[in-house]
């Protein structure tokens, strides 16, 4: 992938929060803007929409919303810059994309609803694993 | 040592202004220290004598008088030891490590390697350490010339008809001969002729022999005829013609043949099913216990990732000393096969469909809703741990039946005196006893442990052994008295010829097998053998002879938890029935329509009739408490993980509590064990043996009519006696070949 590490520079570090708040929306909003082209890249119509996976985007940013380090932000920016780099260059395939982003993280299985409702924690935790 | 390098870092840079002798004392003992206390340390100080060393593994003497007390001078030091000790013994009381092949401390000493050989002041010659008794006054140098030049040209003559294939011999990492060689060998041999070669015996299917490895110590000849019992093995030909062998081709069959492989310093005989699977330096060693019999013996399960590889004996002197039997030592190629490793239903083609655990577990509550309390049903298997059967017994508590058992205790155990169940002597406690009377128990097959136990003794002091039983086989000499209650009634009566001995003895000891538990007369019997104990006083004060020999492992702790059902007859009326781990249940007696769960391990005999499966962890998976027959509580621990979606006996029955709505008050292995320690206290006590407190004379008279059939043999398959036995290839081919038939 080295065409895409040649394209991709380095921006200087983020002075503030304030700075690297922007620089997330804007990254935000590339990714959004590149997502017709993913969908048709990867061929997803028939999997997801755009919609789904703008949530995708989103959640995933907001995973890390904890952080308030301005340094961190840029280094967790330039991350996302890479793996949106990577998928808009095709340098990944449709299996990936559909793992990561359409089915999600939990897997295949996602039968979490109202069963779980009102069980201990020792019980939630014996249906994943022994241990 | 991170505080202690990163003092003498700092202290690097000033050093070179310090004295000579004071830098260097900084590199040997880099500590930190107040300006003040180094200071100190920086006057001179005068040579110290180095202290003595400490024993050789923690050796310790024991005197029983203080007359016997004789003083050597190993290396210059002054040690005190009680006559009659070795040399060699001596050398590891002063913390001396004499090299040696032939002599091991449980064996026989043979004194034929020669590697021991040590100086001593005034012998015209070294003298061989191991059978040289330790002399007032003696003088051993070990670490002279003259010993070093001897230990040398015994390395070079035992390595002349030694083979040169360490790369390729199982031994190699953790053999005597390999390491003595680097440690006191020369660096080269004077050999340029052709080296020895020795056919290879047939030991049977778990010994592999490579006889041009044999450095003929006869440590194994030895253990054979005075460990095993056996005398298999043997010494043939003369010179540089002697080999080890069994003279006609024949297979070891002693119970305790495996315990070869790990007295034999060389890679002559190595264990068969382990050949060429790995070497002893990739593997995890877990320190746990066995859980094929009642007896607990102490091993380490030897695993490399997922895998047990082997499993190597631990030393206990209590218990185990430091052999286990084969059963122990070669099954767990059956933790490998028939595992269970998803929660299954039957469906209405007969068929298991695997589900998820959520499903299971539901499936199994609505039903145990449906049935009435005092139709539901709980067994406990025979490997079972007491946190699980303490789960259990709570689980079908706050359902409302108190249906629950151990296999293999029978109906109506009395499960209120401990003394009534355990083998009260103790396993070590045997070693005491000058006569023996067994009860329908076959020691060498039920528990081959206490079997060598009686061994010892009989062989140590000559004590009698009276049996009475179908014909079993012993390796030691023993009186048939007879085959039933009949015999047992007689000496009751005082009219057999065998109450003299037990009159006559000092210590006397009745060991009764476990498998009288299922016998409908079982308390006849019992009080016969409590008249017995009483009129030739078996139970005193200080000596308690009266032993119950149990069959399983989980047997001990399901009584002490009391694990008695409420009602003799509940299996034939059970709608729900609940097996942990139980395979040996007549499934015949369990009505058509019940609905049969089967939490376990391994697909065995359980699984023909059950309509759930929930897997389970085995005893190398997981935590679990047992009690041995002497009332010895220990626990396994994990050596590998469990196999699939398999989950811990007693989270099953926890979640399975949540699912049905009862929900046990325990999340974690601390919270139950304070909940078992409500119950008994002693299953706490980890490595602890907790002696019965009350004896048997305070139960009440019994008088009953004892049936006149003969005892039955309990174990009818050494080899096989648990689902995991069952499932091994090895034991599979040991019955097949071993077996007497």
């Amino acid at each position: 992938m080295a065409f895409t590490l040649r394209s991709v520079k380095v921006p200087p570090n983020s002075a503030s929060l304030e700075e690297a708040r922007h620089r997330v929306f804007d990254f935000f909003r590339a990714a959004c803007r590149s997502l017709p082209t993913v969908m048709e890249i990867y061929n997803l119509h028939d999997v997801a929409t755009v919609s789904q996976l703008r949530s995708t985007v989103a959640s995933e940013i907001r995973k890390n919303s904890h952080v308030t380090n301005p340094k961190v932000i840029d280094m967790l920016l330039f991350k996302a810059m890479e793996e949106l780099g990577n998928i808009a260059e095709h340098a990944k395939q449709r299996h990936h994309i559909i793992g990561q982003y359409v089915v999600g993280r939990q897997g295949l299985v996602q039968d979490v609803g109202t069963k779980d409702q009102g069980i201990s924690n020792f019980l939630k935790n014996f249906y994943n694993t022994n241990y | 040592m991170g505080l202690g390098m990163l003092a003498s870092r700092v202290m690097r840079p000033t050093a070179s202004k310090l004295p000579r002798n004071l830098l260097s004392h900084f590199h040997i003992r880099p500590i930190v220290s107040t300006p003040e206390s180094s200071a100190a340390q920086a006057q001179p100080e005068p040579e110290p004598t180095p202290p003595p060393r400490a024993p050789v593994a923690g050796a310790r003497v024991h005197f029983k008088n203080p007359d016997d007390a004789i003083e050597v001078f190993v290396d210059g030091y002054p040690v005190k030891i009680p006559k009659g000790m070795t040399v060699l013994q001596a050398c590891e009381v002063a913390g001396v490590d004499i090299p040696r092949f032939c002599y091991h401390s449980r064996l026989s000493i043979a004194g034929n390697c020669r590697m021991c050989l040590v100086e001593v002041e005034k012998s015209p010659k070294p003298v061989a350490s191991c059978a040289m008794p330790a002399l007032p006054g003696m003088k051993i140098k070990t670490d002279t010339p003259v010993a070093k030049k001897a230990r040398e040209g015994v390395m070079e003559f035992l390595l002349m008809n030694h083979p040169l294939d360490c790369p390729i011999c199982d031994q190699g990492g953790e053999c005597d001969l390999q390491d003595q060689s680097m440690a006191f060998g020369s660096d080269r041999g004077r050999f340029t002729e052709m080296k020895r070669s020795v056919v290879d015996k047939n030991l049977g299917p778990l010994v592999k022999t490579v006889m041009t490895r044999c450095i003929q110590c006869t440590r194994c000849v030895r253990f054979a005829t005075e460990v095993a019992g056996v005398q298999d093995l043997g010494m043939l030909g003369r010179g540089s013609g002697e080999e080890i062998g069994t003279y006609v081709e024949k297979l070891m069959t002693s119970e305790l043949s495996g315990n070869v492989i790990d007295i034999c310093p060389v890679g002559a005989l190595t264990s068969k099913p382990f050949a060429f699977k790995a070497r002893n330096w990739e593997l995890k060693g877990t320190e746990t216990i066995d859980v094929t019999d009642a007896v607990g013996s102490n091993i380490r399960i030897d695993s490399r990732g997922p895998e047990v590889l082997r499993i190597l004996p631990r030393l206990n002197e209590d218990i185990n000393e430091e052999w286990i039997s084969d059963k122990t030592r070669f099954f767990y190629d059956g933790l490998k096969r028939q595992r269970l490793n998803d929660p299954m239903i039957r469906g209405a083609d007969g068929r298991f469909k695997a589900v998820s655990w959520r499903d299971a577990l539901a499936v199994v509550a609505e039903v145990a809703h449906q049935t009435k309390p005092e139709e539901i049903v709980g067994i406990a298997g025979q490997l079972s741990d007491a946190e699980s059967m303490m789960a259990l017994k709570d689980f079908l508590n706050k359902m409302g039946s108190n249906n629950v058992w151990c296999e293999g205790n029978g109906v109506n155990t009395d499960a209120d005196l401990r003394s009534g169940y355990l083998m009260n002597s103790g396993i070590a406690g045997l070693e005491k006893a000058d006569v023996f009377l067994l009860v329908g128990t076959q020691p060498r097959v039920e528990a081959a442990m206490v079997n060598a136990r009686i061994q010892k003794t009989v062989r140590a002091t000559q004590a009698k052994v009276g049996y009475i039983g179908p014909a079993a086989d012993f390796n030691y000499d023993h009186q048939h008295l007879g085959i039933g209650p009949q015999t047992l009634i007689e000496i009751a009566e005082g009219r057999h010829p065998f109450c003299s001995a037990l009159l006559n003895a000092k210590n006397p000891a009745i060991i009764v097998g476990a498998g009288l538990f299922e016998r409908k007369d079982k308390d006849a019997i019992f009080s016969a053998v409590e008249t017995i104990s009483k009129y030739a006083k078996v139970v005193r004060p200080d000596w308690n002879g009266f032993n119950v020999l149990l069959l399983n492992a989980a047997q001990a702790a399901a009584l002490d938890l009391g694990l008695v059902p409420e009602s003799g007859k509940s299996i034939e009326s059970a709608k729900f029935v609940y097996l942990m781990g139980a395979d040996d249940v007549n499934m015949e007696k369990v009505p058509v329509d019940a609905f049969v769960v089967y939490q376990g391990h391994h697909g065995d005999r359980g699984v023909y009739r059950a309509n759930v499966i929930l897997p389970a962890a085995a005893f190398s998976e997981k935590e679990g408490t047992y009690e041995n027959t002497e009332g010895c509580v220990q626990q396994t621990l994990p050596a590998v993980p469990t196999v699939g979606d398999a989950r811990d006996d007693w989270k099953i029955i926890r979640a399975l509590s949540e699912v049905a709505g009862v929900r046990l008050p325990y999340d974690s292995l601390g919270a139950i064990r304070s909940r078992i320690k409500t119950v008994a206290p002693n299953l706490v006590h980890m490595d602890e043996r907790e002696p019965a407190t009350f004896s048997a004379s305070l139960k009440p008279d019994f008088s009953h009519k004892m049936s006149l059939t003969a005892f039955g043999s309990t174990i009818e398959n050494f080899y096989m006696t648990d689902s995991i036995t069952r499932a091994s290839k090895i034991m599979a081919q040991c019955s097949a070949l071993l077996l007497k038939k």
